[in-house]
């Protein structure tokens, strides 16, 4: 492992000054820029959620009023999906290296994508502005639900608007990958020659570009309804709620996969890097994502069983819903079968990938338990629905995210983090995840409703278990980053290709270049995956 | 990486045959609307499919789908088919409340 | 580091594909915006038939009608305008799209007397008169207003997008080789259009 010795111009150093940032057009320094914000809006969340916890400790208030707590896990959705959760891989490890791995210099459109950031950045004002001006941040919850998101005094306005805006931003992401995908993969690369984290990107982007207006046009309704006063989903008009919930979950469902698919992109990435062997079923997994892209969005009905729905089409839609879990599994299995016989090597990148499987799996599984319509409507709005979507979103997205984090953390920063704290911080903080988590899913099966401010006193040891974990789990991602930001710092340096990953953005410099390549980059023969000692297995 | 080089220019004669026809049958829904009021059901039908062919046409030969890669075809229709199930599944919904 | 080499597939090279292609993108999000509308016209028409039918009738068919030739007109005129621009007479492109400017101009003018005849009778959402109407149609007017209201900012976006091309090819950098502004102009300019065809007979011709 030694370090090229070669001078070059990296891509921190090719200009100066904080304007070189701000009005950048170069796709690593957006990727860094959405990285800052969204860690910074991810920290933020996770201190209401800290909050909650907090206040649910033992029945009856603790810390905060009833009003207040609803403002909270609010507050905490809204940031949590749309400035961290949807933009998290896409904006930050999609921007950065999308590019790279294409073996192409920028996206199709980099002024674009210099937009996309700044609509993200007036969102986040928007979505925040509500602490200050008005009556306070919204306190319908995440989904603005009509006709109590018309009637509260809270602003909800404001917060509605910043969805509507990083919606825009949203698309505009997705819009742009696709072209890239399209049209700047290197000579020689086919679709089916691209890396599979790109694969993930292409499903997002059209999800991104297909679902977002839907909730778009949706969210500009109900400021419509605020401002008026009336609206199109006011009975007395002659209109219906339940329309709402409908245009709500057309867009919100498929956005669960905005979240999902980077997250299975950067695990695929990761596995057959540290099993060095070719990935197993490369057809399967990124014809999979396409697949789960396209079912998600028929399956919306399933938030909707106890809604007053017609019976008939809850039926449907849980039949539909069961179709995700085909493909969902088929990328399981596929990873597996590449860990088989693979030549292992247990980094912190790895350890992520394999507790996202984990994870996503008890998600996924309680997942399946929600898609059944008779299920469902015992355990409708209780918290194992706050468990299971923590488990996909929490455990599954965000463990992809920093594993992703630490995968790419040389190629993008040029230094190595202290392996050791990495690994004892993962371990911490997935203990501590699942002690936090696990006990909900108990709770909602023992009948605790959601979003309630307090409970009856039989739910209470597993209540105190569960924000115990949250401490614990806090502990962790404390600890982690702050291995990661000494790295950067003051890390040792790393050398291009850290993991002997044969996928093109380990053929250049770290951190690279402006340009990202200074030759033309090899594709490697037989297939992304293709890795020379696993060549030596069959021989 | 590419000009607009070597692509198919449409003429303006086949502009002017769609502008007619639009204009035709934009006068047929019309009359059906205006003449066949008695018709009720049967008027929403044929002024919808008379909508769907004026915009066929206009996305065929205006938008230059006809003579473009079939992706943009592919592309239109899986969007189309996703708006058709958005549809059929909420007249499910409200026609079996 | 050799400072000469350029990839061949470089994101700022201009590209006329991955611009056409980028700007379809844009249009599936803009028909999907416009298509959470019609789903929510769709249902409600189901759920409201009577009053939505009641409600037309006091459209006026006959401007609805001349609107609808504007912008067909217009869309012909826009898409000769590439035609012209692509085999090269400028002129004669420039015009055409300063005709189809007109038109738009033409449509909203239209529009504005129409919609200031609902305002006199009290059709719009937060006036008297208006509360006191059957709840459908209160429905209906609501619908009205936001969907041409919508698309009426849509005629404005795309009015001004093409002043944008005119005055790319004024500036040169528009050119015969080079249009893919041009293009992309029209195509935003045919959406509206599109969506004014399924306008048009939904709230004007469904008695």
């Amino acid at each position: 492992m030694t370090v090229d010795a070669l001078p070059y111009t990296d891509f921190y150093k090719a200009k100066k000054g904080i304007w070189s940032w701000l009005f950048t057009l170069d796709h690593k320094r957006i990727a860094l820029l959405y990285l800052y914000a969204i860690i910074s809006f991810f920290l933020v969340g996770a201190t209401l959620g800290i909050l909650m916890r907090l206040e649910l400790f033992q029945p009856g208030k603790d810390i905060i009023e009833p009003q207040t707590y609803n403002q909270i896990f609010t507050l905490h959705g809204v940031i949590m999906i749309f400035l961290f959760i949807i933009p998290s891989i896409p904006a930050i490890f999609g921007n950065f290296l999308l590019p790279l791995i294409l073996g192409t210099d920028d996206v199709a459109f980099p002024k674009l994508n210099l937009l996309s950031f700044y609509l993200y950045v007036l969102g986040a004002l928007f979505a925040l502005s509500t602490l200050i001006f008005g009556d306070g941040p919204a306190d319908t919850g995440w989904t603005f639900y009509a006709p109590y998101s018309v009637k509260t005094g809270t602003n909800v306005t404001m917060s509605v608007l910043a969805a509507f805006i990083l919606g825009f931003s949203s698309i505009l992401t997705g819009l742009n990958f696709i072209v890239t995908i399209h049209r700047l993969r290197t000579p020689g690369m086919g679709f089916n020659q691209m890396p599979l984290f790109s694969w993930a990107l292409y499903a997002t982007s059209w999800i991104q570009v297909l679902a977002t207006p839907v909730i778009g046009i949706t969210l500009l309704m109900i400021v419509a309804e605020r401002v008026f006063g009336i609206g199109l989903f006011d009975p007395s008009i002659g209109g219906d709620p339940i329309l709402y919930q409908h245009l709500f979950w057309i867009y919100s469902h498929p956005a669960v996969y905005i979240m999902a698919l980077p997250a299975m992109g950067v695990v695929s990435e990761i596995i057959p890097t540290f099993a060095q062997r070719t990935i197993f079923g490369y057809k399967a997994i990124a014809y999979s994502s396409m697949a789960i892209a396209f079912i998600g969005y028929f399956v919306w009905g399933h938030h909707m069983f106890t809604s007053g729905m017609s019976g008939p089409a809850a039926i449907i839609f849980s039949i539909l819903t069961f179709l995700v879990a085909i493909p969902t599994s088929i990328k399981v299995f596929n990873w597996l079968a590449t860990l088989y016989k693979g030549s292992i090597v247990i980094d912190t990148p790895l350890l992520y990938a394999l507790a996202f499987i984990f994870n996503f799996l008890i998600g996924g599984l309680t997942g399946l338990l929600l898609g059944a319509l008779a299920a469902d409507v015992h355990v409708h709005d209780t918290y194992f629905v706050v468990g299971h979507f923590h488990y996909v979103m929490f455990g599954g997205t965000g463990f992809a995210f920093f594993g992703a984090l630490h995968y790419w953390f040389p190629k993008i920063w040029g230094r190595m983090y202290n392996k050791k704290v990495a690994n004892t911080a993962f371990a911490i903080f997935l203990i501590g995840f699942n002690i936090l988590y696990f006990p909900m899913l108990i709770l909602g099966i023992m009948g605790m409703p959601r979003r309630y401010y307090d409970y009856l006193p039989e739910f209470t040891s597993l209540n105190q278990i569960s924000t115990v974990g949250s401490w614990i789990t806090v502990t962790g991602i404390i600890l982690m980053l702050i291995n990661l930001i000494v790295a950067a710092r003051k890390g040792e340096k790393a050398p291009d290709n850290p993991w002997n990953g044969i996928t093109l953005e380990w053929q250049t410099k770290s951190p690279p270049p402006l340009e990202n390549f200074d030759k033309m980059p090899q594709i490697p023969e037989g297939g992304p995956y293709n890795f020379p000692n696993a060549y030596k297995h069959k021989h | 990486m590419s000009d607009n080089n070597n692509v198919h220019i449409s003429s303006y004669k086949e502009h002017f045959s769609t502008w007619a026809a639009l204009i035709l049958l934009t006068f047929m829904t019309v009359a059906v609307s205006v003449f066949g009021a008695e018709l009720r059901t049967l008027s929403v039908a044929t002024a919808m499919i008379i909508a769907t062919v004026k915009a066929t046409a206009v996305g065929y030969y205006f938008m230059h789908i006809k003579y473009d890669p079939k992706i943009y075809k592919w592309m239109m229709g899986t969007v189309l088919a996703l708006f058709t199930f958005f549809m059929i599944m909420l007249t499910i919904d409200y026609l079996t409340r | 580091m050799d400072h000469t080499f350029h990839l061949p597939n470089s994101g700022h090279n201009f590209d006329a594909k991955s611009s056409k292609l980028g700007m379809w993108l844009f249009l599936y999000t803009e028909l999907l915006l416009f298509g959470g509308l019609f789903l929510v016209y769709m249902v409600y028409r189901e759920l409201n038939s009577e009053a939505f039918l009641l409600a037309s009738f006091k459209l006026n068919v006959w401007m609805g009608t001349f609107n609808t030739v504007l912008l067909i007109t217009s869309s012909m005129t826009i898409a000769m305008s590439i035609t012209a621009l692509q085999k090269g007479n400028k002129k004669l492109s420039v015009n055409l799209m300063w005709l189809t400017i007109i038109a738009a101009l033409g449509f909203l003018v239209v529009k504005y007397f129409e919609w200031g005849a609902k305002f006199e009778h009290g059709l719009v959402p937060g006036m008297e008169h208006y509360d006191t109407l059957p709840m459908g149609e209160r429905l209906y007017f609501y619908l009205y207003f936001f969907m041409t209201g919508l698309h009426g900012l849509h005629v404005i976006i795309g009015a001004i997008f093409i002043l944008f091309v005119i005055r790319g090819v004024n500036k040169g950098t528009v050119t015969p080789e080079r249009y893919s502004l041009s293009e992309n102009a029209g195509l935003y300019w045919h959406l509206v259009d599109l969506v004014w065809i399924y306008l048009f007979p939904l709230f004007y011709l469904i008695h």
